[in-house]
């Protein structure tokens, strides 16, 4: 995924806020399950196909403090793999 | 004044699952049921509707998995339109059945969801003659039939087999036909236990300690001829499993196990709920008596963190094993968990007690002995 592109959670899936630093994504067709803590939970609610990657990265970073410098990297990582399990799409072009 | 119950701690903000009595209806009556003649159940069922609105506030508070039970939840003839309200709020189900009204029309409508997890069918035994003494005349047709559906349509199934004193001696065929010629990937076992119609039967239903004994001896020797394959949460074989670890962390004189020494036999409470067929709300369906509310009329979310009954139970662990007179001098008491509050309550009254059903010190003064 680049940074220009705007990714968008798949509204199938079930966002768990289980605990104040715990969340599970739920993807009821598949019964995959992904845990996540609040930096991916805030990058889920960021995620509504609006939204370029490279503009929820910042977003993300200004709302938590003292993130570490590898963030952008881990956030990329994340929703990366969310992308390869199904669990998110990208908002097409000039829509 | 009584003592205030405290907040457990951590608990998660929803239940990820619960299981739903959908009915109170069957067209069985087994010998050994503890749905039925329980003093605790409301034989009525709940309109659609009910259960309808119901799952759409399961679906917005994001809980994962529903298991639908009763009664035969076969029995209701609307449950395709609950399983479409299952589907519609992001759900998962399953299903717990005796597999008699088990047609190809529910199965492939069921198929056709994609969030099936499974059935569980309950098989007694490798033949109608072993399975009907407790089921009833044409079961074990009705639950093969059931099965053999099931699988045609590519349905995971979970068959559960109930050991009472007319099966032990068929455990060996019985672990054939299931893994063997009905091709399961697994089956789990457990055993008749003191609750609802069973206590009318229990002399004719209810291991005595050497058909536990054997029982074990005999699932202890299946498990190692399929592992992996014969699996048990409670009944004999968890039983002998649990035992020989004990017997052998008394012997060795072994430190206390990390959950041993206190009522810690259920974690239930800590990501389940249940709610019974007339839409009470309980902590389990086998502690049906304990009501923490009703579905629509009290809110999921302030029951689940907030019911002082059910903070109770998940606050058992707290609760010393050595407190009790019934353990008092027990040398397996470091590792011992106080087992199932189920049936704890039903064979003492209390529900914070430990089950002498699956109390090995019993067990061992009964004349037991480990296989
Ligand atoms: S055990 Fe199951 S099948 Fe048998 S009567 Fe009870 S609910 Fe029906
Ligand atoms: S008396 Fe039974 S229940 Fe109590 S600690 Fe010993 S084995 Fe466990």
């Amino acid at each position: 995924m680049n940074p220009t592109d705007k990714p968008i959670a798949s509204p199938l899936v079930v966002l768990r806020e289980e605990f104040d630093d715990w969340a599970v994504l739920f993807n009821p067709d598949t019964a995959d399950a992904v845990g996540t803590n609040p930096v991916g939970v805030a990058v889920w609610k960021l995620m509504d196909g609006k939204t370029r990657l490279a503009d929820i990265v910042s977003k993300v970073k200004n709302s938590f403090e003292d993130v570490p410098d590898s963030v952008p990297q881990e956030i990329e990582a994340f929703v990366n793999s969310l992308s390869e399990n199904g669990f998110v799409g990208l908002e097409l072009p000039g829509k | 004044m009584e003592k205030p119950v405290p907040a457990a701690s951590k608990v998660m903000r929803v239940p990820r699952s619960l299981l739903l009595e959908i009915t109170a209806r069957c067209n069985l009556r087994c010998r050994y049921c503890y749905f039925f003649n329980n003093p605790a159940m409301v034989y009525r069922d709940l309109p659609a509707e009910e259960w309808l609105k119901f799952f759409n506030e399961l679906g917005s508070l994001g809980v994962m998995k529903l298991t639908l039970a009763g009664g035969e939840p076969f029995f209701r003839e609307d449950l395709p339109a609950l399983i479409e309200g299952i589907v519609r709020n992001r759900m998962r189900f399953s299903m717990l059945s005796n597999g008699g009204l088990i047609n190809d029309e529910i199965a492939a409508f069921m198929a056709g969801t994609g969030r099936c997890d499974y059935v569980q069918v309950s098989v007694d035994g490798s033949c109608a003659e072993v399975h009907d003494s407790c089921r009833g005349k044409g079961s074990f047709d009705g639950a093969i039939r059931g099965i053999r559906t099931l699988q045609r349509h590519g349905i995971f199934v979970a068959v559960r087999l109930t050991i009472h004193r007319n099966n032990v001696q068929d455990l060996e065929n019985t672990a054939r036909f299931l893994l063997e010629d009905l091709g399961l990937q697994d089956f789990g076992t457990n055993a008749a236990g003191y609750m609802g119609a069973c206590c009318a039967n229990a002399e004719d239903v209810l291991l005595n300690t050497e058909e536990r004994q054997e029982a074990m001896a005999i699932l202890l020797r299946l498990a190692a001829k399929y592992p992996g394959r014969i699996l048990a949460d409670a009944g004999p074989l968890a039983d002998g499993r649990m035992w020989r670890r004990m017997e052998e962390a008394r012997a060795q004189g072994k430190p206390a196990f990390y959950n041993g020494g206190r009522l810690t036999g259920c974690g239930c409470t800590s990501n389940k709920l249940a709610v019974r067929a007339d839409g009470v709300l309980v902590p389990c369906n086998m502690l049906a008596h304990i009501e923490l509310g009703r579905i629509n009329q009290d809110s999921l979310v302030e029951v689940w963190q907030n019911s002082p009954a059910l903070n109770q139970i998940r606050n058992r662990p707290a609760i010393s094993l050595s407190d009790f007179e019934f353990c008092a001098g027990c040398p397996y008491t470091p590792y011992c968990t106080g087992n199932c509050p189920g049936l704890a309550y039903t064979l003492t009254g209390q529900v914070d007690h430990p089950s002498p059903d699956a109390c090995f010190r019993q067990f061992l003064k009964e004349g037991g002995t480990l296989p």
